[in-house]
């Protein structure tokens, strides 16, 4: 990675805008939400490697800085949500899109499933993704 | 499968208040599909997006609006060796892919 990084330096321009944007494992919510409320029914359980993947991000971010790559100039965290018509399709996503970095626990998909049987009919099933952007630039 | 994914927006909108891309130079680190190229490309002068999964690079040139096709290079490469010359891009970015 920080080879990576030595690279985009190199084919950035003097004073050159580096973006990183990234979700970050948190324990997303699973929440159902309608039109008129929003009710959180547990949380994913992170799972070691996408830990071990922020962590090494997070640790060649600070390498590139330490070595005076880049400046950091600006940070914020933000969420978003996937969102599913049915319990049962967040589940059949996330078993092809997210397996070895987010795990739906039993627990947690019978929660959102009871919840969203006696919510209004609009209401749907969603994961509250929490994301990091910064912007650093390349210090001369 | 119904999936809504951002459906407010939130993360373009986060894009466009850490970068200007009016008339810059955009180089895309890891582009997959094209899903994040897509939101922005319209406000860059030009935009070199590349990833190493050739799978994923083919739903990308499948999918990338025909307005975008003279503005958008897609291309196969890994971050370890950029094959670009020296000062070549005004902004980066890392999508999803550090």
């Amino acid at each position: 990675m920080v080879h990576a990084l030595d690279e985009i330096r190199r084919v950035l321009v003097p004073a050159g805008v580096l973006i990183d944007l990234r979700p970050l494992e948190a324990r997303w919510p699973v929440e159902v939400a309608s039109g008129t409320s929003t009710v959180e029914v547990g949380r994913l359980t992170d799972l070691p490697v996408a830990i071990a993947d922020d962590e090494a991000a997070t640790r060649a971010m600070q390498e590139a800085e330490m070595r005076g790559w880049f400046i950091r100039e600006r940070e914020e965290f933000f969420s978003y949500v996937y969102s599913w018509d049915t319990p049962s399709e967040m589940k059949e996503f996330m078993e092809d899109e997210w397996e070895g970095f987010e795990k739906l626990e039993e627990s947690v998909y019978q929660s959102a499933q009871s919840a969203w049987a006696v919510a209004n009919a609009d209401a749907r099933v969603q994961v509250r993704v929490k994301m990091l952007i910064t912007r650093w630039k390349k210090s001369n | 499968m119904t999936l809504q994914r951002d459906p407010q927006h939130l993360e373009r909108k986060a894009l466009l208040r850490f970068a200007d891309f009016r008339d810059k130079r955009v180089l895309e680190v890891g582009c997959g599909e094209g899903r994040l190229t897509w939101l922005y490309a319209d406000s860059a002068h030009h935009v070199t997006a590349f990833d190493p999964d050739l799978d994923a690079l083919r739903v990308a040139r499948t999918d990338r609006p025909v307005r975008l096709e003279s503005r958008v290079a897609l291309t196969g490469a890994s971050a370890r060796h950029l094959p670009f010359p020296h000062e070549k891009f005004d902004i980066a970015i890392l999508a999803w892919s550090l």
